[in-house]
This record gives C-alpha cells, sequence and structure tokens, in this order.
C-alpha cells in the first residue's frame, strides 16, 4: 500500500518537474538563440539543437509519465480521477490520456516538441543560418506557450482529492472503437504541423529573405502536415459513422469546424505557394495565408476548449480561454506588425496577365477557399456574437453550412475541371476548346449514367457532372505525363496533385450521393418473418443480453438477405447513464446497409424495433480519403527539376541590398 | 501510320464546334430530365430524418434533434413520427409546431430576419468584396503589363546592369 502511494507522489512530481524543465529549454533555447544570432555567435547557434532536444524529452517524459499514472491506476492525481476507471481495457485506457482539456494538451505538446526536434535536426548544418534560427525560436516560443499551458490552466499532473479509489473512465463513445487510437494523433499532427510553416514565415519575415527559398523550405513540411490533417478528418469522419448510429460522417459541430478551417486555408495555401514558386507573385497573400492557418488552429482551440461554445465534442474548463485568446491575439498582432513592417521588400514584381490562366485559376481558388472559411468561421461564431451583442441564444446548425457550402463545392469542381488544362500565362479559347473536350465528355457520361440508373435532382446531378469533368481534367494530365514521363509522370507536384484531385472528386461525388439519396425505415421485426426495405430482407436471428465489468446492453443478430449476420447493440456503461446504440453496418461498393437499434429493442423478446438506412457509395468516402493520402506522398516526391537560372522565380531577393530589382534582372 | 493521321484529323474535328453543341445539348437534355423527375417518393421515416435534421434537441451541446440519443430528442421524433403518419401537416408546420412547444432554442438555422439575416447576408458580401478586390488586382495587373517602358526606363536598366558589371569584374 505504501509502495503505491510513493509511485503515485512520484506521477505528479515526475510530471511537474519535467514539464518545468521544459518550460525551462524552450525558454533558454528561444533566448540563446535570439542571443546567438545578435551576436552572430555561430558556436552558440549550433548548439541550440541541444535545446530542442531538451524540449522534446521533457515533452515526452511528461507525456510518458501520464501513461504510466493511467496504467498504474494512479488515484492521487485529479486527471487520472477524472478519466480512469479500473475496469477500462487496456488500449482504452491508454486513450483515455486525450480524452479531456488537459490530456489533449499534453498531446498537442508531445506533437509540438517532436515537430521542433525534427527542425532542429533536419537542419543541423544550417543551424547558423538567421532563417533557420529564428525559425527554431518561434516553435520554441510556441513550446514556452504550452508548457505554460499544461504547468497553469490545464494542469494534467494536479493531485486529487484524498481517498478516491475509483473513476468513471473515459467517455462512453471513447471507449467503443479502435478509432480513437488513430484518429486524435493523427489529426494533431496535421493541427499541430501547421506551425511549422508558421514558424518558417515569421523566420523569413524577420530576416528579410522573403524571397522563395524559406518556401521550398517548408513546402513539405506544409504539405505533411495538411496530408495529415485531411486522414485525421476522414478518420474522424469515420469513426463518427460507426460509432454515432445517426448514420452520417459530418456534423458541422463546432469542433469539426475548428479542424476544416486550417484545413481550408492551409488548401488555398498550398495551391497559391505555386504561384509564388513559378511566378514570384502573392508574397503579402502566402504569408497572411500561413499566418491565418495557424492562428486558426489557436482561435479554433480557444473556441472550444475553453468552453464558450457548446458542443458534444468540447471539454469545457473556465481558465484555459484567455490564455488561448491571448496568444492567439498575440499571433495576430506579431505577424500583421511584420507584415506591415516588411511591406516594402513584400512587393512583388510581375503581374498577372489573364485570369484565364493558371494563375488566375489558383486565384479564384484562393477566392472560393478563403471565402468558405471565412463563411464556415461565421457561422461557428455567430451564435457568441448574438448572444454578446443582443443577450440571446440562437444556433447555427449543419442545414445552414449545408446550403452555403453547396455554391462553393460547385464552383471548387468547376475549378478543378478547368484549372489543369490552363497553361500558365494565358489561355486562348481554341486551346480550352481543344483540351477540355474529352473531359467534358467525362462529365456529360457522369450525368447521364446516373440518370439511366434512376438518380434525379438537378444539384446532385451537376455536382455528378462536374466532378467527371474535373476528373477527365485530372486524368488527361496523368496521362499525358505518364506518356512522357513514364512512371515519373505520377510523381511531383503537378501530377501527384491530380492524383489528389480525384481523390477529393470521389470523396465529393460520394458525399453527395450519401445525403442525396440516402433513404430509411423504421422496422419492426418479428423472429422467422423476414422483412424486406430497399429490395433487401432483413431476419430476427435472436436478441441477447451482455455484461461486462464496465457495461450490460443488448444485441441482435440480424441477418440480412438471408446471409450473414449483423449485430447492433445498444450498451449502458454502468458509471454513465445513458443509452449507447451502436451501429453495425454491411458495407458494399455501392450501397452500405446501415442497422441500428431503436429504444423499446429488449433481450429474448420476439419482436425488435429497429432502423435501416441503405446509404449509397459510403465506401467510396474512404476510398477517396485514401487516394488524396496517396496523392500527397506522390506529390511530397520531387518530380521534374526545375533550377534553370532563367526562370525568374529562382532568385532569391537579398537582405542588405537597397537595390533589390537590380539583382532580378541580372538574374 | 495512315489510320493514325486519320484518328488525329478526326480527334480535330470532333474538338470544334459542332462537338460541342453536341455536347451541351446533352448536358441540357440530361440535367432537364434531373431537375424534373424525383427519385423515388420519400418514406415517412426519410421525411422524419429529414425534418429532425432541421431541428436541434433543446437539452443537447449543439445536436440536432436528428443526431441526438437525448430523451428530449427522442420525444421530439416520436412526436414528429406521429405528425407525419397523420400525413396532412406540412414539414414546415410541425417544424412550427416544435418551435412554438419549445421556443428559438430548437431553430438550428438562423431566421432571415433582423439581426440574425446578417449571417446570410455577410458571406454574400464577403463573396462579392473578394471578386472585386480580384478584380481591381487584375486591373491594376493589367495596367502594369501595358505599360511600355520609355527609353529613359531603358537607360535607367542598362545603367544599372553595367554598374554590376562593373562590380563584378572588380
Amino acid at each position: 500500500m505504501f509502495a503505491v502511494e510513493v509511485a503515485a507522489g512520484i506521477n505528479a512530481t515526475l510530471g511537474h518537474s519535467l514539464l518545468l524543465i521544459g518550460l525551462v529549454c524552450a525558454t533558454f533555447g528561444a533566448l540563446a538563440t535570439v542571443y546567438g544570432i545578435r551576436t552572430n555567435d555561430n558556436k552558440l547557434l549550433r548548439s541550440t539543437q541541444r535545446y530542442a532536444w531538451g524540449v522534446c524529452a521533457a515533452g515526452v517524459g511528461a507525456f510518458v509519465v501520464m501513461e504510466r499514472a493511467l496504467i498504474q491506476r494512479d488515484w492521487s492525481m485529479k486527471y487520472v480521477q477524472q478519466v480512469g476507471s479500473a475496469d477500462t481495457p487496456f488500449l482504452f485506457n491508454i486513450t483515455a490520456i486525450w480524452s479531456a482539456l488537459e490530456g489533449s494538451i499534453l498531446l498537442w505538446l508531445v506533437v509540438l516538441v517532436g515537430y521542433t526536434v525534427v527542425i532542429a535536426q533536419r537542419f543541423r548544418k544550417r543551424l547558423a543560418d538567421p532563417l533557420v534560427a529564428w525559425a527554431l525560436v518561434v516553435m520554441f516560443v510556441v513550446c514556452m506557450f504550452f508548457f505554460v499551458l499544461t504547468l497553469g490552466p490545464a494542469d494534467a499532473f494536479q493531485r486529487g482529492a484524498l481517498g478516491v479509489t475509483s473513476g468513471p473512465g473515459p467517455n462512453p463513445l471513447l471507449q467503443n472503437h479502435i478509432l480513437v487510437l488513430f484518429h486524435p494523433p493523427i489529426l494533431y499532427l496535421g493541427y499541430v504541423g501547421m506551425t511549422v510553416p508558421f514558424a518558417f514565415a515569421i523566420a523569413a519575415l524577420i530576416t528579410g529573405r522573403v524571397g522563395e527559398r524559406w518556401l521550398s523550405e517548408t513546402r513539405r513540411f506544409a504539405l505533411f502536415a495538411w496530408g495529415f490533417l485531411t486522414i485525421g478528418i476522414i478518420l474522424g469522419g469515420w469513426w463518427s459513422y460507426e460509432v454515432l448510429g445517426w448514420s452520417g460522417v459530418w456534423g458541422w459541430d463546432p469542433v469539426e469546424n475548428a479542424s476544416l478551417l486550417p484545413w481550408l486555408t492551409g488548401t488555398a495555401y498550398i495551391h497559391s505557394v505555386l504561384v509564388q514558386e513559378r511566378r514570384g507573385m502573392l508574397r503579402v497573400w502566402n504569408l497572411t495565408l500561413l499566418v491565418a492557418t495557424f492562428a486558426l488552429t489557436i482561435l479554433g482551440t480557444f473556441l472550444t476548449r475553453s468552453g464558450v461554445i457548446k458542443s458534444v465534442h468540447a471539454f469545457s474548463n473556465g481558465s484555459i480561454g484567455p490564455y488561448l485568446l491571448s496568444f492567439f491575439g498575440l499571433i495576430v498582432v506579431v505577424s500583421l506588425g511584420l507584415i506591415a513592417w516588411r511591406g516594402d521588400r513584400l512587393r512583388s514584381p510581375g503581374s498577372i496577365d489573364s485570369p484565364l490562366s493558371r494563375e488566375g485559376a489558383f486565384l479564384a481558388n484562393n477566392v472560393v477557399f478563403t471565402v468558405f472559411a471565412f463563411v464556415v468561421l461565421l457561422g461557428t461564431v455567430f451564435p457568441l456574437i448574438v448572444e454578446a451583442l443582443q443577450n440571446r441564444t440562437i444556433k447555427v446548425g449543419a442545414p445552414y453550412f449545408e446550403r452555403l457550402s453547396i455554391p462553393f463545392g460547385i464552383t471548387l469542381l468547376f475549378l478543378m475541371a478547368v484549372a489543369p488544362v490552363l497553361p500558365w500565362r494565358k489561355a486562348s479559347a481554341e486551346l480550352l476548346r481543344e483540351r477540355l473536350f474529352w473531359p467534358a465528355w467525362g462529365g456529360a457520361l457522369a450525368i447521364v449514367v446516373p440518370l439511366l440508373i434512376g438518380a434525379r435532382g438537378l444539384a446532385p446531378l451537376l455536382a455528378f457532372g462536374l466532378g467527371g469533368f474535373a476528373s477527365g481534367a485530372a486524368l488527361r494530365q496523368l496521362v499525358l505525363a505518364t506518356r512522357r514521363q513514364g512512371w515519373r509522370g505520377l510523381v511531383g507536384r503537378a501530377n501527384g496533385g491530380m492524383i489528389v484531385h480525384i481523390g477529393v472528386i470521389v470523396v465529393a461525388v460520394a458525399l453527395v450521393a450519401s445525403t442525396t439519396y440516402t433513404h430509411s425505415s423504421r422496422l419492426i421485426l418479428e423472429a422467422g418473418k423476414p422483412a424486406s426495405y430497399g429490395g433487401h430482407t432483413f431476419e430476427l436471428i435472436e436478441v441477447q443480453s451482455f455484461t461486462t465489468p464496465r457495461s450490460n446492453g443488448i444485441r441482435a443478430q440480424i441477418s440480412i438477405d438471408g446471409g450473414q449476420t449483423y449485430a447492433p447493440a445498444i450498451t449502458k456503461f454502468t458509471n454513465f447513464g445513458s443509452n449507447i446504440p451502436t451501429p453495425s453496418v454491411r458495407t458494399g461498393i455501392f450501397n452500405d446497409i446501415y442497422l441500428t437499434l431503436e429504444s423499446g429493442a429488449k433481450a429474448g423478446a420476439t419482436t425488435l424495433p429497429m432502423k435501416v438506412f441503405i446509404k449509397p457509395l459510403i465506401v467510396w468516402l474512404w476510398i477517396g480519403g485514401a487516394l488524396m493520402v496517396f496523392g500527397t506522398l506522390l506529390s511530397a516526391f520531387p518530380g521534374t527539376r526545375r533550377r534553370l537560372p532563367t526562370q525568374p522565380t529562382s532568385a532569391p531577393i537579398p537582405v542588405d541590398n537597397d537595390e533589390p530589382l537590380a539583382e532580378i534582372v541580372d538574374v | 501510320m495512315e489510320l493514325s493521321i486519320n484518328r488525329r484529323t478526326l480527334n480535330k474535328q470532333l474538338k470544334r464546334w459542332p462537338g460541342w453543341l453536341v455536347l451541351a445539348a446533352v448536358v441540357v437534355i440530361a440535367l432537364a430530365i434531373a431537375s424534373a423527375g424525383s427519385s423515388g417518393p420519400l418514406t415517412d421515416s426519410d421525411r422524419i430524418d429529414s425534418i429532425s435534421q432541421r431541428l436541434a434537441c433543446p437539452t443537447c451541446d449543439g445536436e440536432s434533434v436528428y443526431e441526438s440519443q437525448a430523451s428530449a430528442a427522442r420525444g421530439i421524433r416520436q412526436q414528429i413520427k406521429r405528425f407525419v403518419e397523420q400525413g396532412t401537416p406540412s414539414d414546415d408546420q410541425i417544424i412550427q409546431y416544435i418551435q412554438n412547444q419549445f421556443g428559438t432554442k430548437t431553430l438550428l438555422v438562423p431566421n432571415a430576419s433582423g439581426f440574425d439575416a446578417l449571417v446570410w447576408a455577410l458571406p454574400a458580401f464577403a463573396f462579392v468584396v473578394a471578386v472585386a478586390g480580384l478584380a481591381v488586382a487584375f486591373r491594376r495587373w493589367k495596367l502594369v503589363a501595358d505599360t511600355v517602358p520609355t527609353d529613359d526606363d531603358r537607360a535607367l536598366v542598362q545603367a544599372a546592369l553595367n554598374d554590376q558589371e562593373h562590380e563584378h569584374e572588380s
């Protein structure tokens, strides 16, 4: 008994000490790096890697200590009392760490210190380069902020009330599906990863090296973070579908919106950055997008972790809000200040000649993505604005976002169709007529085929048509590239990007089909009498009850089409009152059959109320997501090298040159 | 060889305006059929789903009546079910009835009147501003592109280039 208590004391003390060490390392790292830059002390700058390792060790250590406390069921700790439970299975006990606010900030911290050390390691030979050094300073400062959070308002290592020897365990929804292990960390890899390009953007502003070099340094980081954010969002949809029982993948919940916002601005960035790489233009805009992306991750965390917005996902905690909001304000003020200060260097030479060009299409893409991000943000915070100004409560829910996202989706599909065939600089009508012909017939086919199968409705078929058009354009590019270069025609930003586009189109078509053509019915099954709906038969085999140490409930065995049985269930977790329905899904290439039990289902009964959803093309959401990830990987590989000196964008703008233009002309 | 040339010219022929006109006709007719028809009748359950998706669960944190498993949401779903099975009231009437009962907190879509109309107007406004901004930018770029360098400009650039060369030599 005594030994357990000593171990318990150790966890809290160890956790706090590690966090404190991390804070000290991050602070010293930041100060030493700034001092090194100021005094041109290259030796000092080369040693900053050590601070990064120190920060990393401390952050990871604290996380491990918390896991240890959870595994040991260390009831002396408040957090374990909150999310731990003696009978949570090992896996869900491990994942319990991110099932509440304090632990989720720890997860954030671990990912952040990981990225910090990756930068220090990746650029270890160039730590004396002021650009890299300043980027590290920014990373250290962000680390400092998160260490402060974990020591202050989100202290996971607080000691709990004495005498508590049990806890409720994590929320039931966080302990009944394996995806709880993957969705949060992967989402955080993307969400927190946006810090890296932000850090380099700030470093570029401070050093005045706002030319294109810093972009190529971080393009892969940005792409990496974007890819993980994409996987995280799609896994979230899959999880919701498999667990929540309302058969949907996206509910426009504030927390979901908070993950979508940086994805939208990040997507805008990875497109418009190509204009900067190619033409040296849009510098201010790209910096703004990166700053906005990072700032939105912090704002989103504020909205959903401070309790100001109510959501099923939200963890409410009173005191973290002001910290996050102040940090958000600081980011915005500092970044805008720097952009204003560097305004003269940021003005870019050159001009975009025609809206009907690759650059023009990228700009249109940016307009759509940023306005869409604005709409999502507006809808998310509007209830807060109304409450603050008029002291009324209103809700802005899924139907609002769904209605408004239709025009954006349609426009984006159209752009995806036209943009890939557009040349840089200027396109002519003949060229478009020539290049778009077969893709456009692809679009016509994508309208006619569903029409023949029986799909109706203007908006969905327009979406299918544009989807076919856009995939035609993407395939055209891939076919031409592979004909020229063989398998190399699939790698590189342009070609890998086309595979991402096809993935996006598949997801879009699946979303449209599954939301428009889902049909559902409430059936009352009787044992031995198959009921039919939507061309399928459903037969009740039996309804059993089950008990585990932490829950009890009922499970029905239902045979679909006289074949395999599916087992939807309703579970009641003993520590939480509510009934949690668990759907059972038969996945198919064309249709999913989604079964859930309705209230009134009883064990041993010979009749069973249940609900059947027939949902078309759901599986293509996950296939499209996988394609997006595959394409992202391919576009991270270098394609054809483009380092010709004749290309204007390879000219860096020198820092200490009063005549930057002359340098460009020289090249 | 001859065949491939023939195919190429055929491809070229197809891509002229008549080919596009056929395409446009096919698309317009197909979309007309699509918007005229409906894909099968809605079941009662479909109607209950679509109505409950438009209502907020009065006791939950931001879930709709459709999504929520809370007892209040179940109760409202039952109520909608009774209305739908009666058959007479329209979707809007049912929603109105539920709102009279629970107040505006069950409204999931803000009104398009009063202050709340801003949530509808601002997106349109943002879109107009963004497009206008883009148009202005293109205009400015066009002006820049259209400027023909004067002899003075050329002399200035030449001088700068000469300076650079001298620097390199020295």
